[in-house]
């Protein structure tokens, strides 16, 4: 192409680049939908810490406390609690900064401390997960991605008596729009002295969308998907009897689906 | 001279939206920071109002609840609550969180609504 066939072709690509911004910009701009609590600007990500403080002062469940805290990627939850609570007494909160920051350093200092529950064991040692901390896992056929934006739901929870499972646990099972099991779901459970994260697809024997995570007794706990906001609460291990009549502990299967399209 | 340049032109232009369209989606695609209340998704917004009114069962200061509803648009606050009731009870969420979320709506619903004429 001579020097002079290569002009029209920039200004073509100058043209193109610009119309694609012009829509891009100002035509169709981004506009924020389904976001999550993450992605917060830093002053209502502070109003969002202080709102989880203050709802803990009203239920004192530290266990769904922590959850909603695991909203918050890298956060040093003790660390940032007590520095808001000093923020927010420092002034320039109006009449509701001392009520906020009174919940916000009593969270702070219940999770550096946690009150003991009725139901913990003395020891209080964390439970292990089942399944390792994860990688994603590719997957090898090709599947329905999940509904962008459109959070997993719990479509059931039940009580599981098998014998066969050598411990009790909880078991997960994602699933898309069309059915097939999710892999790489990230999964919080907590509970009131720690948290752990895992995910689906680790076990494909048992499943693309498995996952399961190992209860102590007398530890209760909250679960849920890492994408989503609703908490299932008050999972723990539960009596089961086999045929001989000898009792066992229990699982959970929750299962999750994600809406149709 | 037009017949001959237009067919640069037009590719030029296809290539440079393509490559706007790379960088903007590939190479820098979007990242969802500093959003506000009002764009949280669903069911993050029923778990913030789900706060509002636990954290209003404990301190019964309902200024405070409707300035913290405020956050998630210009509806007005019982519409959140509402909206957050029907998505509970839609997802079956437990009967302690419906009830903290239905004190919260009636003590919503009792407030006088804008224009409403109060009696002396």
């Amino acid at each position: 192409m001579s020097r002079s066939g290569w002009f029209p072709f920039l200004i073509g690509i100058g043209l193109g680049l610009a119309g694609g911004l012009y829509y891009a910009w100002i035509l169709n701009p981004v506009e924020y939908t389904d976001t999550a609590p993450d992605s917060l600007r830093a002053d209502f990500r502070a109003d969002y810490l202080a709102l989880i403080a203050s709802a803990y002062a009203g239920t004192e469940d530290l266990v769904r406390a922590r959850a909603r805290l695991a909203l918050f990627s890298g956060l040093e939850a003790g660390t940032e609690l007590a520095a808001l609570a000093q923020q927010r007494l420092a002034g320039g909160f109006g009449e509701f900064g001392e009520v906020e920051a009174a919940a916000l350093a009593r969270l702070a200092a219940d999770l550096a401390s946690p009150p003991r529950s009725p139901g913990s064991t003395p020891t209080g040692r964390p439970p292990t997960p089942s399944t390792p901390i994860p990688s994603p896992q590719p997957s090898s056929t090709p599947r329905p991605t999940p509904t962008a934006g459109a959070p997993f739901t719990l479509a059931s929870q039940e009580q599981v008596c098998n014998p066969l499972l050598s411990a009790p646990l909880i078991q997960v099972e994602v699933s898309d729009a069309a059915e097939g099991g999710v892999p790489g779901i990230e999964i919080i459970v907590v509970w009131d002295t720690g948290e752990d994260h895992f995910f689906t697809g680790l076990k494909p024997e048992l499943g693309q969308g498995y996952a399961d995570f190992t209860m102590t007794e007398g530890i209760s706990y909250t679960l849920r998907l890492a994408d989503s906001g609703q908490l299932v609460t008050d999972l723990s291990t539960h009596e089961c009897e086999d045929e001989e009549g000898l009792t066992y502990l229990g699982s959970w299967l929750l299962q999750f689906e994600q809406p149709g399209r | 001279m037009l017949t001959t340049h237009l067919p640069r032109l037009i590719l030029g232009a296809l290539l440079g939206g393509f490559l706007a369209l790379i960088y903007g989606w590939l190479i820098r695609p979007v990242e969802y920071v500093d959003t506000t209340p009002d764009s949280l998704r669903t069911d993050f917004r029923t778990d913030y109002v789900l706060m509002v009114a636990e954290s209003y069962s404990a301190d019964q200061d309902l200024d405070l609840a409707q300035f913290r509803l405020a956050a998630l648009g210009p509806l007005p606050p019982d519409v959140y609550a509402t909206d957050a009731i029907d998505y509970a009870l839609e997802l079956s969420f437990s009967r302690t969180d419906l009830e903290h979320l239905n004190q919260l709506a009636l003590a919503l619903r009792a407030l006088p609504q804008p224009g409403e004429i109060q009696a002396p």
